[in-house]
C-alpha cells in the first residue's frame, strides 16, 4: 500500500471504534448488492522505484524533440523556457493550491493571475482579460458564443485557412445553439482573406461575428486583418493571435478587434504532447459581463490594504447555472502563472528580439528550401514571422515528413485534415523555426528535403 | 495550531520598475508598417532575481495542499504525489510535440492507451477518451455525443430536455445549455433523487438525466438501479458526473449502476495537482451505443504499434487542440499504477471512513440535515449561527486562521447556510482530529472575532462586493482609475 494513505498501526481501528463499527464495509451498506462489483481487474500496485522504472520504460519509447532538427510548430510551440519559470511553477504553494474561492488565503495566486490578465491586456490592446480558458481553440469557441451574446445573428465566419482542429472545435461550440460556421476563402497566391466575400456575407445578414488569425493558419501575416472592422461595423471581430507575435505586431485592439484569443503555451509551458495548454481571452470593458471564465479583480481588505478576489461571479456556472456565460470551472491557472513569469523573465524587449531572431531564421530556411525541385517554399507570397507554409509538387506530406524523420529532421506539420474524405487537399506543410534551430539544422533540413523529393521522384 | 501567513508588502510587478513608454521594436523585414507595433509592450524590464523573488514572495501568501489540509467538499483535495511531478518533467514526456510523427511518440500513445484501458475498468464503460480539458468540458462534450446519438436515431427534434437533481453541480446545467438542451431541475427528497418526482418528469422529451453518485450531499443514491430503469424506460440516457468517484472506487462503477456516459476528473480522484484553479483533465467514458461519437482521434493498438485513428465517421470531431492534457494523464497513470487493485479500493474505503468519522465528530456541533451514513463528504448547516449574529461565511474565514482551508460553503443550496466537508484518504487521523479541534475552537470564538476573521493571513477580510461593484480588472484599469481620482503616485493601488 503506498505511503500516500496514512497507515499508522491502530489508526484505522481507532476510526472504526469511534464509529462503533467492526469494519469499513459497514459504511457501504447503502450501495445495493446488485450495484456492487467484484474486482476492477486492474492488477496489483507497485512500489515507487518500480513505478519509476515502468514509466521510464514507456517514456523511453518516445523520441523527444531535442533528438531532432525540429521544425514543428503551429499553435503549439517548442520553445525554450528559462529554468526560472519551472522553479516558480514548481512551488507547491502554487501548484497544489485550489481555485481561490477563499481570497484571503490565496492572495499569491490571485495577484499572479491579476498580473497575467494585465499582461494579456497590454499585448492585445483590449481592456479585460479572463484568468484563462483550456486552450486557444476552446478560447475561440468561447469567443464565438460570446459574440452571439453581444450581437444578433446565425452565422460566424472563419478563415478557410484556419487549422482544421480549430474549425472542428468551433463547429462543436456552434452546434449547441444551432449556429453555423462559414469559411472565408483565401487568395491562392497570397493566402490573404477574401475581404469581398466578407463584405458580401455581411450584406447578406445574420453574421454575428468574424474570426481572423494572426499569424494565419499558413503562418503568414495578412495585412487585410486590419481592414476587417471597417467592413464589419458593429459586428464583433475576434482576432486569434500568437502572443509572441504580438510583441512586434500592432495590438489587435488598435484595429478594431472586440475579442482577442490565443494559445499561450509557448510562454513557459512545455509542449507535453499537446497538453496542458493555455487559452487566452480578452475583450472590451463594455462587454465584460458577457465574458466567459473566472476574472480576478482588485479591491481592498477591511483594513484598506490592496487585495484581490475573483469577481463578477454572477456570470459563472456556480451562481447562474443554466444561464451562465460558460460552463467552465477548472481553467489553466498554473499555465497562466507560467505565462506571466516567462514574459517577465524574458522582458518586453527580450520577447521582441526573440521574435525577430525566429523571423530571421525562417527567412534563412525559406531561401534554403526555395530552390529545391518539387517543393514550393514559401507556398504563399506573403510576409511571415517564425513560420510559413510549403507545398509539395509530388508525393504526400505524410510520406515526405516520414522520410525526413528517418534523417533526424522533424519537417513540420501536415496541414490537411487527417480525417477520411479529405484526400483532395493539397500537400501542404507548416514549417516553423523554433529557437533550437540554427544554420546547421536549416542546412540539414534542406539536404534531407532534397533527397526525400528525389527519392519520391525516382519511385514515381 | 498557531499560524501566521507571510505578509509581504510586495508591490505589483509593474510597480517594481514602472516601465517607460518607449517606441516599438525594430521593424521586421516584410511586415507591413500598418501591422508593426508602434509602442513597446508596456511591461517592466526586471532582472531574473527580481522576478523570482517577486513570485516567490507571492507564493508565500497562498495556501496549498503541501502546507494545509483542504476541507473543500466535492473538490477531493488529496496529496499530489511528488513522483508524478518528477516523471511528468522527463524529456520523454514534456519535450514532445503533438504533431511529431506517430513513430516517435509510441511511448505516449501507449500511456494513453493503457490509462484508457484502466479507466474503462474503473468506470465499467467500454470506451474512453482522455481529450476533455476538465470536468465541465467533458460534460459538454458528452452531451454533444448524446445529441449526435439522438440525431442518428431521428429523435433529436423531440429530445430537447436534460434533467438534473437540484443538488447538481452548477456546471451540469451550464453544460446542458451550451450543448443546446433546456434543463429541468428535480427537487430531491432527503438529499437524494425523489423517484416519484423523476418518474413524473421523464418523458419522450428527455435526452439525458445527469447525476453525481455519491451526490453533492455526500449520500449514495441507493435507488440508482431504479433511476436507471426510469430514465432508460423513457428512452433517455443516464449521465455520470464523476466528480465524486473517489468514494466508490472498486465498490461499484458507472457501468454497473446503469450509466451510459460519464466524465471523470483526473485532478480529483487521480491526484493530479489543481494548480490554483487548473489545469484539470477530463475523461470521457461511453457505452457501446455512445462510443462511436467520442472525439477524434482515438488511440488504437495494431500489433505492437500504437496509432491515432481519425476514421470515426460518427465522431463529434474535435473538442480541443491535440489529444488532451497528456502531462496530467501521465500523473494519473502513475497514481493508478502505484495503487493497483487493492490500493484503489483502499482509497475509497479510507476516504469514506475519514468522512464518516469527521461527520460523527462535527455532527455534534452543527446540525446534519440528511442521514448520517455518508460517502466521501457530508453537509452541515450553519443556520444556528445566525442566532449569534454570525454566518457560515464567518466560520469559514475563522477556520482559515487555524491554518486549515475552509469547507465549501453555500453549496448545496438546498441546505441553509451549508458547509460541505471532505478530507480525503490522504489525511491522517491526527489531521482529522486537528481539524475537529480547529472547527470547535472557531465555533467557540466570540461573534466579534468570527466576523473579524481572518487575522492571520496576508490580508484581512476582503471586500468582494466592492470588487464587483466597481470592477478593476487589470493594470490598465488601475491606471485609468488612478488618473480619474488624480492621486499622484498611486499607480497600481486599488481605490
Amino acid at each position: 500500500m503506498p505511503r500516500w494513505i496514512p497507515n499508522e498501526p491502530g489508526e484505522e481501528a481507532a476510526l472504526l471504534e469511534a464509529l462503533g463499527i467492526p469494519s469499513v464495509s459497514e459504511l457501504f451498506t447503502d450501495v445495493p448488492r446488485k450495484a456492487r462489483i467484484g474486482r476492477l481487474g486492474v492488477g496489483p500496485g507497485h512500489e515507487e522505484p518500480e513505478v519509476v522504472r515502468l514509466v521510464d520504460q514507456l517514456l523511453d519509447r518516445n523520441k523527444p524533440l531535442s533528438k531532432y532538427a525540429n521544425f514543428v510548430g503551429g499553435r503549439i510551440a517548442s520553445r525554450y523556457a528559462p529554468a526560472a519559470v519551472d522553479a516558480i511553477v514548481s512551488r507547491s504553494e502554487f501548484y497544489t493550491s485550489y481555485t481561490p474561492y477563499q481570497p484571503e488565503a490565496s492572495q499569491g495566486m490571485l495577484r499572479a493571475l491579476f498580473e497575467f490578465q494585465s499582461l494579456w491586456v497590454e499585448l492585445t490592446g483590449l481592456d479585460v482579460a479572463n484568468a484563462s480558458l483550456y486552450d486557444g481553440a476552446t478560447a475561440a469557441g468561447e469567443a464565438l458564443l460570446f459574440c452571439r451574446r453581444i450581437h444578433e445573428g446565425q452565422r460566424f465566419l472563419v478563415p478557410a485557412s484556419l487549422p482544421w482542429e480549430e474549425k472542428s472545435v468551433l463547429r462543436n461550440y456552434a452546434s449547441g445553439p444551432g449556429l453555423t460556421v462559414e469559411e472565408i476563402p483565401y487568395d491562392d497566391r497570397t493566402g490573404r482573406l477574401d475581404l469581398e466575400f466578407v463584405r458580401r456575407s455581411v450584406a447578406g445578414g445574420e453574421v454575428f461575428g468574424v474570426l481572423a488569425d494572426v499569424p494565419n493558419g499558413f503562418g503568414h501575416i495578412d495585412e487585410g486583418i486590419a481592414d476587417l472592422k471597417e467592413i464589419l461595423g458593429r459586428i464583433p471581430l475576434v482576432v486569434a493571435a500568437d502572443p509572441l507575435a504580438l510583441s512586434v505586431l500592432e495590438p489587435p485592439g488598435n484595429y478594431g478587434a472586440d475579442v482577442v484569443v490565443g494559445e499561450g503555451q509557448g510562454f513557459g509551458v512545455s509542449p507535453s504532447f499537446g497538453g496542458p495548454l493555455l487559452g487566452l481571452f480578452a475583450c472590451r470593458t463594455e462587454h465584460v459581463r458577457s465574458a466567459p471564465g473566472r476574472i480576478v479583480g482588485a479591491t481592498r481588505d477591511v483594513d484598506g490594504r490592496p487585495a484581490f478576489a475573483l469577481t463578477l461571479q454572477t456570470r459563472e456556472q456556480h451562481i447562474r447555472r443554466s444561464r451562465a456565460t460558460s460552463n467552465i470551472c477548472t481553467n489553466q491557472s498554473l499555465m497562466a502563472l507560467a505565462f506571466v513569469v516567462y514574459a517577465s523573465v524574458v522582458g518586453p524587449r527580450g520577447l521582441a528580439s526573440l521574435q525577430a531572431r525566429l523571423a530571421e531564421k525562417a527567412r534563412t530556411l525559406a531561401s534554403a528550401l526555395g530552390g529545391i525541385p518539387g517543393l514550393q517554399a514559401p507556398r504563399f507570397d506573403a510576409p511571415y514571422l517564425g513560420e510559413f507554409t510549403i507545398e509539395l509538387e509530388r508525393g504526400t506530406a505524410a510520406e515526405f515528413l516520414d522520410r525526413l524523420q528517418r534523417k533526424k529532421v522533424l519537417g513540420g506539420y501536415a496541414l490537411a485534415d487527417p480525417r477520411p474524405g479529405n484526400d483532395a487537399s493539397p500537400e501542404r506543410i507548416l514549417v516553423a523555426t523554433p529557437d533550437s534551430v540554427g544554420d546547421k539544422e536549416i542546412q540539414k533540413y534542406a539536404r534531407a528535403a532534397r533527397t526525400a523529393l528525389e527519392e519520391v521522384g525516382r519511385s514515381a | 495550531m498557531t499560524f501566521q501567513q507571510a505578509r509581504w508588502d510586495e508591490p505589483s510587478i509593474w510597480d517594481l520598475a514602472p516601465p517607460q513608454s518607449t517606441e516599438g521594436p525594430p521593424p521586421i523585414p516584410g511586415i507591413p508598417d500598418r501591422l508593426r507595433r508602434k509602442a513597446a509592450v508596456r511591461w517592466p524590464e526586471l532582472s531574473e532575481l527580481e522576478v523570482v523573488r517577486h513570485y516567490t514572495r507571492l507564493s508565500q501568501m497562498n495556501f496549498g495542499i503541501d502546507t494545509v489540509s483542504y476541507a473543500l467538499g466535492s473538490c477531493t483535495m488529496k496529496y499530489n504525489p511528488k513522483v508524478s511531478e518528477l516523471l511528468a518533467r522527463r524529456p520523454g514526456a514534456a519535450d514532445l510535440h503533438p504533431y511529431q510523427p506517430e513513430a516517435t511518440v509510441q511511448g505516449s500513445l501507449e500511456v494513453i492507451w493503457r490509462l484508457e484501458r484502466l479507466l474503462s475498468k474503473v468506470t465499467g464503460l467500454p470506451e474512453i477518451s482522455l481529450q476533455a480539458g476538465a470536468g465541465a468540458h467533458g460534460e459538454w462534450a458528452a452531451l454533444l455525443m448524446v445529441r449526435a446519438y439522438f440525431r442518428d436515431r431521428g429523435e433529436l427534434e423531440q429530445r430537447t430536455e436534460v434533467l438534473l437533481p437540484d443538488t447538481a453541480h452548477g456546471t451540469n446545467p451550464a453544460s446542458a445549455m451550451m450543448a443546446g438542451f433546456t434543463t429541468r431541475e428535480i427537487a430531491s427528497k432527503e438529499g437524494c433523487v425523489d423517484l416519484d418526482a423523476l418518474r413524473a418528469a421523464v418523458s419522450d422529451r428527455t435526452a439525458c438525466f445527469m447525476l453525481t453518485n455519491p451526490n453533492t450531499a455526500g449520500l449514495f443514491e441507493s435507488d440508482i438501479l431504479e433511476i436507471a430503469e426510469v430514465v432508460h424506460g423513457a428512452g433517455g440516457t443516464l449521465y455520470y458526473d464523476g466528480a465524486n468517484l473517489n468514494a466508490i472506487l472498486g465498490i461499484t462503477h458507472p457501468g454497473r449502476m446503469g450509466f451510459d456516459v460519464a466524465h471523470l476528473n483526473l485532478h480529483k480522484t487521480f491526484a493530479t495537482p489543481h494548480g490554483g484553479g487548473g489545469p484539470g483533465a477530463g475523461v470521457l467514458a461511453a457505452s457501446e451505443a455512445l462510443s462511436p461519437y467520442l472525439p477524434v482521434p482515438r488511440v488504437v493498438k495494431n500489433g505492437r504499434k500504437f496509432r491515432l485513428d481519425y476514421d470515426r465517421p460518427k465522431s463529434i470531431g474535435k473538442i480541443k487542440t491535440a489529444y488532451g492534457n497528456f502531462g496530467l494523464d501521465l500523473r494519473a497513470y502513475v497514481f493508478a499504477l502505484t495503487h493497483g487493485e487493492e490500493g484503489l479500493n483502499h482509497v475509497a474505503r479510507r476516504a469514506v471512513l475519514n468522512s464518516n468519522y469527521l461527520g460523527l465528530k462535527l455532527g455534534t456541533s452543527l446540525p446534519r440535515p440528511f442521514r448520517t451514513l455518508v460517502k466521501h463528504e457530508f453537509v452541515l448547516s450553519g443556520a444556528p449561527l445566525k442566532a449569534r449574529g454570525v454566518r457560515t461565511l464567518d466560520l469559514a474565514k475563522r477556520l482559515l486562521d487555524e491554518g486549515v482551508h475552509a469547507p465549501t460553503i453555500y453549496f448545496p443550496s438546498l441546505v441553509e447556510e451549508s458547509l460541505m466537508i471532505e478530507l480525503p484518504e490522504t489525511e491522517s487521523k491526527r489531521e482529522l482530529d486537528e481539524f475537529v479541534a480547529a472547527f470547535q475552537r472557531a465555533l467557540a470564538d466570540t461573534p466579534e472575532n468570527l466576523r473579524a476573521a481572518p487575522r492571520s493571513l496576508s490580508v484581512g477580510r476582503i471586500d468582494e462586493v466592492r470588487a464587483a461593484r466597481e470592477p478593476l480588472l487589470s493594470w490598465k484599469d488601475l491606471r485609468a482609475h488612478a488618473a480619474k481620482v488624480e492621486a499622484p503616485g498611486s499607480v497600481g493601488a486599488p481605490p
